[in-house]
C-alpha cells in the first residue's frame, strides 16, 4: 500500500499545490510592487511591510549559505577525535555474544578486536 | 645497534625514523621532523613586518613599527617553545612500561611513561582527521574491570603523523617487544 506509484489522490495534492504557490508568488508581486496608495484606495490596509519583501529572500539566501558552512561544522564536531575509543569499538561490539565454532560451516558475523586485526595486516606469517 | 631510515610523513614532509636496540627487551624509536626553515622563518617576518609597514605608512603611528618586531619575535618564542616538535620517540622497556618524549625546538621535553601492567597492546589505527583518513599508532590501555576491554587510547606521533610504511616498521618492533611478556608472564 506504500508505492511510489502515481495516484489520483496525489494528482489533486500536487495540483493544489501547483496553483496554491503560484498564488502565493503573485501575491508576493503584488504586494512587493503595487505602491501602498493604491493598496489603500482598494480598501487593503492590512499588510506586513514593504521592507520584509527583501528581508526575507536576504534571510533565506544568508541561511542557506550559512546552512552549509554549519553542517561541514557539525560534521568536523560529530567526528570522533583520535584519543577516543569510539574509532574501535561501540556498544553493540562490546556486548556480542561468542558464537560456537561449527565444522565446516561459514564462521558467524562478529566484530573482531583490532589487536588481531593488526596482527593480520602487519605481522607476517613465516 | 642503531640505524636510521627516511620517510614520509601524512602531509609529505620528509620525516627520518631512528631505531636502536639497547639490550633484548628495550627498545627505542625516534621519529625526527623537519627542523624550521630559513626561508619559512624569514618569510613569515617578512611578512608581518611588511604589513606593519603598511599600517605604519597609512596610520602614522610608530607605535605599529615596534608593536610589530614585539609581536614577530613573542611569536617566534611561543611556537619554538610550544608548537614546534622537532622529535617524538618512544622507549619499549619489556618488563616496565613505555615512555614517549616530544622534544620541542627550544629544547623543552616532555614525557609521558605508561607501565607494562596498563599496557593492552599497541595498535595501528585509522580514523578521520581534518578530512581525512590517517593511519596512527596509538597505545590501547587496559581496562581494569574488563580483561577485553580498552579504557583509553593514547594516540603516538602526532606532530610528526609518518605513513604506514613507517608505522608498520615501529608496529613490528614493539610486538616484538609485547610478545615476550606473553611468553615469559613472571609478574601478576
Amino acid at each position: 500500500e506504500n508505492s511510489p506509484a502515481p495516484l489520483p489522490e496525489r494528482a489533486i495534492y500536487g495540483f493544489a499545490l501547483f496553483l496554491g504557490s503560484w498564488f502565493g508568488f503573485i501575491l508576493y508581486l503584488i504586494w512587493a510592487y503595487i505602491p501602498e496608495t493604491w493598496l489603500f484606495s482598494l480598501g487593503l490596509t492590512y499588510w506586513p511591510q514593504k521592507y520584509w519583501a527583501v528581508a526575507l529572500p536576504v534571510y533565506l539566501l544568508v541561511a542557506v549559505g550559512i546552512g552549509y558552512i554549519l553542517l561541514f561544522g557539525i560534521n568536523m564536531m560529530s567526528t570522533a577525535p583520535l584519543n577516543s575509543t569510539h574509532t574501535i569499538t561501540d556498544n553493540y561490539a562490546k556486548k556480542q555474544q561468542q558464537k560456537t565454532f561449527q565444522e565446516e560451516a561459514i564462521p558467524a558475523l562478529r566484530d573482531i578486536p583490532i589487536s588481531e586485526v593488526n596482527r593480520m595486516f602487519f605481522l607476517p606469517e613465516k | 645497534m642503531a640505524e636510521e631510515r627516511r620517510f614520509r610523513s601524512a602531509c609529505g614532509a620528509p620525516i627520518a625514523l631512528r631505531r636502536r636496540q639497547h639490550s633484548a627487551s628495550c627498545r627505542e624509536l625516534a621519529v625526527r621532523g623537519p627542523r624550521l626553515q630559513l626561508r619559512s622563518l624569514s618569510a613569515a617576518t617578512s611578512a608581518v613586518w611588511l604589513a606593519a609597514y603598511g599600517l605604519f605608512a597609512l596610520s602614522e603611528n610608530s607605535v605599529v613599527l615596534s608593536a610589530a618586531i614585539f609581536i614577530s619575535l613573542i611569536g617566534l618564542i611561543i611556537y619554538l617553545h610550544f608548537i614546534k616538535i622537532d622529535q617524538e620517540s618512544l622507549l619499549v622497556i619489556g618488563s616496565l612500561g613505555i615512555q614517549v618524549t616530544s622534544s620541542y625546538a627550544s629544547g623543552k621535553e616532555s614525557t609521558t611513561f605508561i607501565e607494562m601492567g596498563q599496557v593492552k597492546d599497541v595498535v595501528i589505527n585509522e580514523a578521520i582527521h581534518m578530512q581525512k583518513v590517517i593511519y596512527y599508532l596509538c597505545i590501547l590501555l587496559q581496562d581494569p574491570e574488563d580483561p577485553q576491554g580498552v579504557s583509553e587510547v593514547v594516540p603516538l606521533f602526532q606532530s610528526s603523523k609518518p605513513r604506514l610504511d613507517c608505522l608498520i616498521e615501529v608496529y613490528k618492533s614493539c610486538q616484538e617487544i609485547l610478545e615476550q611478556r606473553k611468553t615469559a608472564p613472571q609478574s601478576s
